[in-house]
């Protein structure tokens, strides 16, 4: 697998007795966008000083396009990095602070100028080179701090949590902002993120990250379609999949819950008469109206969002989320009975004991 | 709330909301804050330009000036430059031609020594701030406290074995004595101010350096030494005072021809038996402040100004 940017193995790292990477190995291919994603403190900082060599690891291999670099020095990696704090030179006008890193190089003045001013009108800070950071909207801070790291075209460019800082409109153009430049260089960018949507809209590849490990890696569908336990399955999707405590049948035929009972697409006859639980995506649920084989239920609070409406409904004992379109929430009140269904095809079951999901 | 007015926003005090100018009542309020606080500096000036002989006449002179006819003739007195020249040449004994003070001599070399030693601590307390804000050591905060106890005592504990270790090693009397002592003063000092500026600021900054291939020399030279402008500058015009006013030291470890600037002032208006001459003083005084006044007045912009300068979201 030569055409591996970047290959972690067993990478370990404590700072004191906190553990901060457990034996986290992934790879990304060359022109990959990957993300990394997972709560604060999961470790994902971590991963991306270790790549870029500020933390070196306790254990493991760090391997930069098929180049062991674990022990090696910073410099000469071809890896750059945008912080979440922007960490941009405060003394140094914006000019200067895309100009440090070449000069660090020892590229020749003509040259330094050529590419800063390439930079600079490409992330449109041309009229604003003569600035300090200071002065500059949290927007243009954080281009200047892109701008840093891709002047001197890294081969890896690792971004940590970038638009953290940022309001919501601006994210959500930094976010198509990012894609773009990802697309127009094709470079390897790995991408640490707490944001769910930043993850499955940004992502080529999607690692999710917990306690300091991958616990699954994917393209966004696949851990939308086939989340690996119920970590995954609550983390990716909003709302969050509805999870229903229910026990897999002696014979391994079925679930029951207290919905009822259901088979989809699972074996589960390694799990006969286990505790498990179901879990369903609140989108795909839907409403049945009073149809006999729709499962009864009574609308519990309403939350319109503008085109969809977040249905809670009680069946049960148990409260499900439904998204619908704003179209069919419409009508509905708190306190209505409703039939609701869904495609059993579609119904994930996990283990209760270890939270992993049965195929 | 907004339209209604009261007695402070009759008066002139605006309400605060965000950077706006101040009203006239603010102003006015600080500006006779000010005059309070600048009095002292204001009747040692006076009394540096009154004739001697009016020094401590009563009903006390007050102004050089009558501010067209408001003060009455009796509080003004005609300004006289004479005081400064006796500073540095005068009649030491009765009847006797004036002569040399070494004045100019002291002045000159007690700039020489408080410059030197201030910028020495500088120099090396910069250096060891960094050391200790960056790469603390085990028992970083020990040493650190151990550093301070020399500033901690009072001096007049430390001032023996001072003076029993200049005597030792021969320095006492020399400058190169007191430079070295004002310098080891000024480093407790130094280190404890540095480290605090080091300490603030963001470590992503340095390791953004880093990545960007910067040795850890040029993370110290061009990264973090620039942002802390604003501390040494600081740091410097605090250690001057600091070095400035010291007296006892200097007094015990000085002699006739080694001494700094306060101890000759001391020595100067207690000689010659004639009591105090406070218009002498005084002239002392008014010199003796403007080395430190002019160092302050211009390195003031760098004392007001942020360490930070907001680059960094916290």
């Amino acid at each position: 697998m030569s055409s591996d940017a970047l290959r972690l193995s067993g990478v370990s790292k404590a700072y004191g007795r906190v553990r901060a990477l457990e034996n986290m190995s992934f790879n990304v291919a060359e022109g990959r966008f990957f993300v990394l994603f997972g709560p604060s403190s999961v470790g994902k900082t971590t991963t991306l000083r270790t790549i870029a060599g500020l933390v070196p690891p306790d254990q493991g291999r760090v391997e930069i396009f098929g180049k062991d670099w674990t022990h090696e020095p910073i410099k000469g990696r071809g890896v750059s990095m945008v912080f979440q704090s922007f960490a941009l030179y405060p003394h140094l006008s914006v000019f200067e602070n895309f100009a440090y890193p070449l000069r660090e190089e020892g590229i020749v003045s003509e040259e330094i100028k050529r590419r800063v001013m390439e930079t600079a009108t490409m992330l449109k800070l041309a009229h604003k080179v003569d600035r300090k950071p200071g002065t500059l909207s949290g927007g243009e801070q954080q281009r200047v701090a892109l701008g840093r790291s891709l002047v001197r075209r890294p081969k890896i460019l690792l971004l940590d949590e970038p638009l953290t800082n940022l309001d919501a409109k601006l994210r959500h153009d930094m976010r198509a902002e990012l894609k773009r430049l990802h697309r127009q260089f094709g470079l390897t960018i790995v991408y640490a993120t707490p944001d769910e949507l930043e993850a499955l809209s940004m992502g080529e590849e999607i690692a999710v990250m917990r306690d300091g490990a991958v616990v699954q890696r994917g393209t966004p569908d696949e851990l939308y379609e086939n989340p690996a336990d119920t970590y995954v399955a609550g983390k990716i999707g909003a709302p969050h999949m509805n999870m229903i405590a229910a026990k897999v049948s002696k014979d391994g035929k079925s679930i029951d819950t207290p919905l009822g009972k259901f088979s989809g697409k699972q074996n589960l006859k390694t799990a006969s008469g286990e505790k498990a639980l179901m879990g369903i995506r609140p989108s795909d649920i839907e409403l049945a109206g009073n149809s006999k084989s729709a499962i009864k239920s009574r609308v519990h609070l309403l939350e319109p969002l503008g085109d969809v409406t977040v249905v809670s409904v009680e069946s049960g004992g148990e409260t499900l989320r439904l998204v619908l379109p704003e179209s069919k929430a419409q009508g509905l009140k708190p306190g209505d009975h409703t039939g609701i269904t869904f495609d059993t095809n579609k119904i994930h079951i996990f283990r209760a004991s270890s939270g992993q999901a049965i195929a | 709330m907004a339209n209604s007015t009261s007695i402070l926003e009759w008066l002139g005090f605006r309400k605060a909301s965000g950077v706006t100018e101040a009203g006239w009542g603010h102003t006015l309020l600080v500006g006779i804050v000010s005059f309070i606080y600048f009095l002292p500096v204001l009747f040692i000036i006076f009394t540096a330009i009154k004739p001697q002989d009016l020094a401590l006449s009563v009903p006390p002179t007050i102004s050089p000036t009558s501010l067209f006819g408001l003060i009455p003739d009796q509080y003004v007195f005609t300004p006289t430059l004479e005081n400064f020249g006796s500073v540095f040449s005068r009649v030491m004994t009765p009847g006797g031609s004036p002569e040399a003070t070494g004045f100019d001599r002291f002045f000159f070399f007690f700039i020489f020594i408080s410059s030197v030693s201030v910028l020495l601590a500088l120099v090396i307390g910069t250096f060891a701030a960094y050391g200790f804000s960056r790469y603390p050591l085990k028992g970083n905060d020990t040493y650190l406290f151990i550093i301070l106890t020399t500033r901690m005592l009072p001096a007049i504990v430390i001032v023996i074995p001072v003076i029993l270790m200049f005597r030792v090693t021969g320095l006492s009397g020399s400058y190169l004595g007191i430079t070295l002592l004002y310098t080891a003063f000024n480093l407790a000092f130094t280190i404890w101010m540095m480290k605090s500026f080091f300490d603030e600021l963001s470590t992503d900054v340095e390791d953004a350096a880093r990545i960007d291939g910067s040795s850890e020399a040029k993370v110290f030279l061009k990264i973090c030494l620039p942002q802390v402008v604003a501390g040494l500058a600081a740091t410097f015009v605090f250690g001057l005072i600091l070095t400035w006013n010291e007296f006892l030291f200097a007094l015990l470890l000085s002699n006739a021809d080694t001494r700094t600037v306060p101890v000759a002032m001391n020595q100067a208006v207690s000689s010659g038996g004639r009591g105090t001459d406070w218009t002498l003083l005084a002239s002392i005084e008014t010199l003796f402040l403007i080395p430190v006044f002019l160092v302050t007045f211009f390195l003031q912009n760098h004392l007001l100004r942020g360490v930070t300068f907001g680059t960094v979201k916290r």
